[in-house]
């Protein structure tokens, strides 16, 4: 897949103009930012009855003589994401088909990390499948047939000749921790390796380096509150970043809370948190802010270039988005969190 | 008359001197047993603040791992509990309130660093480290909730046994001590009066 990426191609706008225009009618289907307060009021049963009115009603229909309460509609949110990337591309061709593949890497990532934690702590193979989004280059048959392997150095042996057996079979010898975050350093560096030799690459690799800025950034704010060391952060910075990149990571790791947060003030996005930060908001709170930012970002500029990767980047976002919601509201409601709570949790656009 | 003594001067003197005894234990257990009370109370309206405290801190832990669950996933919260391999350190001392030995509970630090936990940090988010903090808070709780709740069983033991002592003495040792030394007194005013009709009744004949 990459070695396409890599060789010269015509920009075909065809390709572009028609992902586009079924991207914009698959948002129509999004769930509205007014329908959440609506949601909010709801129980968790008549969550599940709304849910059975909009996209997500022939998942709900499938589980619903096995699966009941929370794990039904996480199976089903799950199900009709990885349904929904699976289509976004089935109907894209060419360049842009590449680019989404590339990108929706991310959940094979997340999958073996779910295999390889879930049999690790003994967690029953059918809880793990229903964490699965067969979105990557591994769809869910894949998965299942990973996670099938008796042990995990079966799964790990099972990898071999992927870019993840290098770092998977540390797996024992190295903290668990190190592990996962060196998958996910490697989905990005692999993505960031690409050559921008065409405009609809460079909006692409623009679009990871800020996505990778808005992941270095909210290491180092986790570490800086946990009075993380210097060595600490910079094992979990990602290389290439828009404005955070290693260099200047290195300058913020160095420095205190006070300093860092002085230090923001240059980037792209301190508006999204700047208040939020005077306030002392906990972290949580900011990861919202940047990502409802980060979604504002990547509508305004797939708005600014229609004809290009940016509007499915969106919508890939957005539609991740919306599920995340969803869990929140229908978990939050089941455990009894106050509406504020879970209002305040909510990436809204 | 539940003592059994004999009506001697001799015994007499020594049931004085066990009733004068028995009188200040009877003061100091009294003052013990109120002493205990003030304790007891003072203890008792800080454990209310203590359990509130517990019970904010579950609360505040179960929705902070259900946002935790939603957004990082079941197998990444439950695996990352799972994974947490030492268990919380505390010191054990004692001190004394009144007599009664009451537990001192010395938290270390239970709070663990976020390097130290067992999830990436780059593929997780804030509210996965937000879930950990709260529970590892709600450990802090449980521990001083379980230290000022022994506290409280312990003093409340110690008034029961003491309250038993004080009444015990109030209204049975001495009582019975009373009563006993009523009896002498009263037997030896019995000989005395014996020994003045005898001796009358002996220098009546003397003379006749």
């Amino acid at each position: 897949m990459v070695s396409i990426l890599r060789r010269l191609r015509r920009t075909k706008v065809r390709d572009y103009a028609y992902i586009s225009a079924r991207v914009r009618v698959m948002r129509r289907s999004l769930i509205p930012a007014d329908e959440y307060r609506k949601l909010l009021n709801m129980e968790f049963n008549e969550i599940i009855r709304y849910l059975e009115e909009t996209q997500y009603k022939k998942e709900i229909d499938e589980l619903t003589h096995k699966y009941s309460g929370v794990r039904l509609l996480e199976y089903a949110l799950n199900m009709n994401l990885c349904a929904t990337y699976n289509k976004l591309v089935r109907i894209s061709s060419g360049i842009p088909r590449a680019l989404v593949t590339e990108y929706l890497r991310k959940w094979d990532v997340q999958n073996i990390k779910s295999i390889i934690r879930g049999k690790l702590f003994g967690f029953p193979d059918e809880e793990i499948k229903e964490s699965f989004v067969g979105a990557g280059e591994y769809k869910y048959e894949d998965l299942v047939a990973l996670l099938s392997r008796d042990t995990v150095e079966d799964v790990i042996n099972a990898l071999q000749g992927t870019p993840y057996h290098e770092i998977l079979k540390e797996v024992g010898t190295k903290p668990l921790s190190e592990i996962e975050d060196e998958l996910d350093k490697l989905y990005y560096t692999r993505l960031l390796d690409i050559r921008p030799e065409s405009e609809d690459v460079r909006y692409l690799l623009e679009f990871i380096r800020m996505e990778v800025d808005l992941k270095n950034i909210k290491t180092i704010l986790r570490l800086k509150v946990e009075d993380g060391t210097y060595d600490e952060i910079m094992k979990s910075i990602i290389p290439g970043g828009y404005q955070i990149s290693v260099d200047e990571a290195r300058k913020l790791a160095n420095m205190s809370w006070d300093e860092v947060m002085r230090g923001l003030e240059s980037y792209w996005f301190w508006d999204a948190i700047s208040e939020k930060v005077k306030e002392g908001a906990p972290l949580s709170i900011l990861e919202v802010y940047l990502d409802k930012y980060w979604c504002n970002t990547v509508i305004s500029k797939s708005n600014h270039y229609p004809l290009s990767i940016l509007p499915v980047l969106a919508y890939i976002i957005l539609k991740k988005v919306e599920t995340d919601n969803l869990r929140i509201i229908a978990r939050g409601k089941l455990e009894g969190v106050p509406k504020e709570a879970i209002e305040e949790q909510l990436v809204i656009v | 008359m539940a003592i059994d003594v004999k009506p001697t001067r001799s015994e007499l003197i020594k049931l004085k001197r066990r009733i004068k005894l028995s009188e200040k234990g009877y003061e100091l257990l009294k003052m013990k047993r109120d002493g205990l009370i003030m304790e007891f109370s003072e203890t008792l309206s800080m454990a209310r603040g203590v359990l509130e405290k517990l019970r904010e801190s579950y609360e505040n832990a179960e929705q902070k791992i259900s946002i935790a669950k939603a957004i990082d996933g079941t197998i990444m919260v439950r695996s990352a509990a799972l994974a947490a391999k030492s268990e919380p350190e505390f010191e054990l001392r004692s001190k004394n309130i009144m007599g009664v030995v009451v537990p001192v509970v010395k938290r270390k630090r239970v709070r663990k660093k976020l390097s130290e936990r067992e999830y990436g940090i780059i593929g997780t988010t804030a509210r996965i480290d937000e879930a950990t903090s709260a529970y590892e808070e709600l450990i802090d709780a449980i521990l001083e909730a379980a230290e000022i709740e022994t506290t409280l069983l312990r003093l409340l033991e110690e008034i029961e046994r003491t309250k038993r002592r004080v009444n015990a003495l109030e209204f049975k040792v001495i009582p019975e001590m009373k009563e006993a030394k009523k009896y002498i007194e009263f037997a030896l005013q019995e000989m005395e009066r014996d020994n003045i009709i005898r001796l009358k009744k002996i220098k009546a004949k003397a003379e006749a």
